[in-house]
């Protein structure tokens, strides 16, 4: 039965020529169907590459990422590192500068020697030296005598509810001058850490009718803003 | 063969993408790294420029006399100095530049201090430089001006007055390094010429000491008034000079607005009277309106007198 099929369809084949219309009508379809598979194979390939080539690009772009982030957190680091050494190296001479310096009004040159009455001037013009010395906050805190006037046991005792080692905190004014034991000359509010000296904080003062100098142990203490 | 031919084309598409965006790739690779070297660069150059300002910040004296140090590059470096008189008290700008592979960096960042005077050949170059100070005082302390050599530059001062060259055999000390820059003899026959008092053709830089006190240099007149401005000419430029002299001058008008306010302050407090709150008011002006370095001598008079009346006085302010 099968051979009977197989030499009908033999006999069928045999009967179109290879000029007929059909046969090229078959061969035009497979040559179709061959250049679609091929067609389709090839977009494969571009897709597979350009998908590797994007991957490539992504990885090395997110580790030249990690790369730059720790390089400017290094960077950071380093400006942090130059402002405390600024502050460090500042803190040791900015008694000397002339905006504090003692000159010679208490007898001889002094080194280390601030001259209260001029630091009180320089605080009523300090907008004037925003910026000047390159640090977020200057202030000098009298550490030495204490004085009783103020002495405190908690900052509730203190109006200004700072007590620091038994003496409240007030700040100089004119007013209260020289009845005080901290000078802000600049505050910037903002994270930072501090250098800090021990000077000498000098004035003139009026003790049974005669001019005196008195001096007294203060703390320089200078703060530099941390690089965020 | 006409099969192969699309093969052909089809390969060749595949690469022609791949070429493309592997270029793409490369270049953007390059682009970025050059960009980061650059950055990489100007933080360093920054950086120099910010640890040459800091580490002029022991050079504030008290009252000690000129001292020196020596600060050093791991490569060849340019330092830059400008100045400018915005604001209050101006400012004091450094740029540093380095030498990679033979070849000079672009002038990084400018770094910018208030607080500090600087003067220097523009630009110093080497890999060491030296660095003193001396205080101005007109007649208060006004600041202390920094000057910065380059161990390559050598000075020789001929003809130097006693008290000149006592302080430059001190600032070379007993034991002179091979890098130093300064000499009163033996001098090298590369060095720069700084002659007191002569107009010799050898002669690069004329400092005159009489009546009429200037620096001569590159054909220009810079005048001073103490020693610390002499020095500021002879290392400085005219440009340099004049500006920095500027900024001084705005320094000296308000330290004099607060040794006003100091003398009224204490007349308040204890009543001792100074006697110079009118002379200040004129220092004050006389400052303002300096107009240039000619003027120099009539501050250095009215410094004169204020000394002599803030020693004597019954209250000194300084």
């Amino acid at each position: 039965m099968v051979n009977k099929i197989n030499k009908k369809a033999q006999g069928m084949k045999s009967k179109i020529s290879p000029a007929s219309p059909f046969r090229k009508k078959a061969q035009m379809k497979n040559k179709n169907i061959f250049q679609l598979l091929h067609k389709k194979s090839g977009q494969m390939k571009i897709q597979q590459m350009s998908f590797m080539l994007l991957g490539v690009f992504l990885f090395f772009a997110l580790v030249g990422m990690i790369i730059l982030t720790v390089k400017f957190s290094d960077l950071k680091q380093s400006a942090t590192d130059l402002k405390e050494q600024n502050a460090l190296l500042l803190v040791t001479k900015l008694a000397n500068s002339p905006e504090f310096s003692c000159g010679e009004v208490f007898g001889t040159q002094k080194t280390d020697c601030i001259d209260w009455d001029k630091v009180m001037i320089l605080k009523e013009n300090i907008n004037k030296y925003s910026g000047f010395w390159g640090v977020s906050n200057i202030e000098i805190r009298r550490v030495y005598p204490e004085n009783k006037e103020i002495e405190c046991r908690t900052n509730a005792d203190c109006a200004s509810d700072i007590c620091v080692r038994g003496e409240c905190t007030v700040e100089c004014t004119q007013l209260n001058y020289p009845k005080c034991n901290l000078i802000t000359l600049i505050d910037k509010p903002s994270l930072g850490y501090s250098k800090s000296n021990f000077v000498a904080l000098c004035r003139k003062e009026k003790y049974n009718e005669e001019i005196v100098n008195k001096c007294e142990m203060a703390k320089l203490i200078v703060r530099y803003e941390e690089v965020q | 063969m006409i099969k192969n031919k699309k093969g052909a084309l089809e390969f060749s598409f595949a690469w022609i993408f791949a070429i493309i965006a592997g270029m793409f790739i490369l270049f953007s690779a390059i682009y970025g790294v050059s960009k980061f070297i650059n950055i990489e660069k100007s933080s360093q150059d920054a950086q120099t420029a910010m640890d040459i300002g800091i580490l002029t910040n022991p050079l504030e004296s008290s009252f000690e006399t000129a001292k020196r140090t020596m600060i050093s590059a791991p490569v060849e470096t340019r330092i830059y100095t400008s100045c400018n008189n915005n604001g209050f008290f101006g400012k004091q700008t450094i740029r540093t530049s380095q030498k990679t592979y033979d070849k000079w960096s672009n002038e990084g960042v400018n770094v910018s201090f208030s607080n500090k005077y600087i003067f220097s050949g523009n630009p110093a170059e080497g890999k060491k430089f030296y660095l003193f100070s001396k205080s101005l005082e007109l007649p208060f302390k006004i600041a202390d001006l920094i000057y910065l050599t380059s161990a390559e530059d050598k000075y020789c001062f001929k003809d130097a007055p006693k008290n000149i060259e006592e302080e430059i055999e001190d600032l070379i000390g007993e034991n002179p390094s091979a890098n130093e820059n300064f000499f009163t003899e033996d001098c090298p026959s590369e060095s720069i010429n700084v002659c007191f008092n002569s107009r010799g053709n050898e002669c690069n830089i004329k400092v005159f000491t009489g009546n009429s006190k200037y620096v001569e240099k590159d054909g220009e007149e810079m005048h001073y008034e103490g020693d610390a401005l002499m020095y500021a000419a002879i290392f400085s430029n005219k440009k340099d000079y004049e500006c920095q002299l500027e900024r001084l001058m705005k320094r000296t008008a308000q330290l004099t607005d607060i040794y006003a306010d100091k003398s009224k302050f204490i007349l308040e407090k204890t009543g001792c009277n100074s006697g110079l709150d009118v002379d200040l008011i004129l220092l004050k002006n006389t400052a303002e309106n300096l107009g240039g370095s000619g003027n120099l001598n009539t501050i250095s008079d009215f410094s004169e007198q204020l000394s002599r009346e803030n020693k004597y006085g019954e209250c000194r302010l300084w």
